[in-house]
């Protein structure tokens, strides 16, 4: 009897095809992709009918916790370049802290003692959201530490104070207005014109809110652009599904 | 990994025939990697970008009394939004796990009649509506009475809507159509005032808004809830307790 030889059969699979799949995917998904920014809280916005894009240039971001934090976010123009980098979103930044810093100083007597290598660091910063006069500690702070510090909505030191800030001008007209205010004034008068148009038309200003967070709390801050006569305002919303 | 093969080793080579070689190269660990950075990817975008609905608030500024634009009291609707929510604060959810958004309503001047001096509203225009989508073509809730005040506009959008559909006239044209038409002060079209109470839900008010848009609207504003609103409601309640 002859022994049946059994052919031996290569394991080898050709991965070849699999490897083209997997680089189109990663090409699309590298093209398409818009990198989450990153934010204190998760809010889940409301969804609408509208179908107006958000902009990602040229847009001031309020962004309201359901707890009545209120944060701040400044995205400069698209191209980084355009006139000579000033207008990007990290020079951006660091105007408007200099202003912030200049109009609070100026409002309340305080120092803030918020030095040069601050506003380097804070115009790194996406999403910001602490007083003015804890800026200073809360930027020496490290990176994972400052998350650490943003994250926690039971801090009083967290978010921007919509607390009334009192002051006397020159000819002793008592004009009241609070840090939120100053920061949206500073960003305002940042010195890029198209952003400034875009606040202007109501495109520039972003408000996202959690769908749950009562109405009160989302009234002051829309008082707040009202009292500074931003009108025109957009609110971020999801598109809204079938069975909405 | 990457092997040479040498094909037809079957020692009858001619002399001076090229080798035969046929390459293997192992793409496994290309493809793992691949596989890791799609992941990585697929983790860290935003593929749905977030809507953005416009909305333009008066100015805080006091305005004379006599330079207000007063509503006329046949257009005027004014929808009151609420939201019930549990001793911690979060919206409760009603039997359909939807939130409990309720929507008060009056049509023109809130009517607060008390003839036999009791101290108690006797009769008030206040209504109550709730938020819900269509039920096939048929429209439901705030949508159907919102739909009805502003029925002429609508009709003609929809004669316009047909026209696009057909291909008779671009999406330009009809979308410029359709703005002149929510315009046009010929029309009957509704005024309507949104106020909202201070517990109820950032969605109900967008929802609100977003009713606008689809009962195509022209005229509308966010206001602030004042006392006769909050005692309507009141009074609605008390007489409405389970």
């Amino acid at each position: 009897m002859g022994k049946v030889k059994i052919k031996r059969k290569s394991t080898l699979i050709d991965m070849t095809a699999m490897s083209d799949v997997t680089v189109l995917l990663l090409t699309f998904f590298m093209l398409t992709s818009t990198f989450l920014q990153k934010e204190p809280t998760t809010v889940i916005t409301p969804s609408s009918v509208s179908e107006i894009k958000v902009p990602t240039a040229n847009v001031a971001s309020v962004l309201v916790s359901p707890e009545g934090k209120v944060f701040l976010s400044v995205a400069g123009e698209a191209d980084p370049n355009v006139a000579g980098g000033e207008w990007a979103s990290e020079p951006i930044r660091a105007e408007v802290l200099r202003k912030a810093v200049q109009t609070y100083e100026k409002y309340t007597g305080k120092k803030t003692g918020i030095t040069e290598g601050d506003i380097v660091k804070f115009s790194k910063i996406n999403m910001f959201g602490v007083p003015l006069d804890v800026m200073h500690s809360f930027l020496e702070l490290s990176q994972t530490k400052q998350d650490e510090f943003i994250g926690d909505m039971n801090n009083p030191q967290v978010g921007i104070p919509l607390k009334d800030i009192t002051y006397t001008d020159q000819d002793g007209n008592k004009v009241t207005t609070n840090e939120f205010q100053i920061w949206m004034r500073a960003i305002y008068n940042s010195g890029n014109d198209n952003l400034q148009s875009a606040m202007k038309s109501g495109e520039g200003i972003a408000v996202k809110a959690d769908r749950g967070t009562p109405y009160t709390t989302v009234h002051q801050v829309l008082d707040n652009l009202q009292t500074m006569k931003m009108n025109r305002f957009s609110v971020m919303t999801a598109l809204k599904t079938e069975k909405d | 990994m990457a092997q040479i093969e040498q094909g037809g080793g079957d020692g009858k080579k001619k002399k001076g025939a090229q080798k035969k070689m046929a390459i293997h190269v192992d793409f496994t660990p290309m493809v793992d990697m691949n596989m890791l950075l799609i992941t990585f990817f697929m983790l860290c975008t935003t593929m749905i970008k977030s809507q953005t609905l416009n909305i333009s608030l008066p100015s805080n500024e006091k305005v004379e009394q006599a330079e207000q634009n007063k509503a006329k009291e046949s257009e005027a609707i004014t929808l009151i939004l609420a939201t019930d929510r549990d001793s911690q604060g979060n919206v409760k959810n009603g039997p359909d796990g939807k939130p409990m958004n309720t929507i008060y309503y009056y049509e023109g001047k809130p009517v607060v009649d008390d003839a036999d001096k009791d101290g108690l509203i006797d009769n008030s225009n206040l209504k109550v509506e709730h938020f819900v989508g269509n039920e096939g073509n048929e429209v439901q809730g705030i949508r159907r009475i919102l739909h009805n005040k502003n029925k002429k506009v609508l009709e003609k959008i929809d004669e316009q809507k047909a026209r696009w559909r057909n291909k008779e006239i671009s999406e330009e044209e009809y979308q410029a159509l359709a703005k002149k038409i929510r315009n046009d002060s010929t029309l009957s079209r509704p005024v309507v005032i949104i106020k909202a109470t201070p517990e109820a839900s950032w969605e109900s008010v967008i929802t609100a808004l977003d009713e606008m848009q689809i009962n195509q609207i022209s005229r509308y504003q966010i206001d602030n809830i004042n006392q006769v609103d909050s005692v309507l409601i009141l009074d609605y309640l008390a007489k409405n307790r389970k």
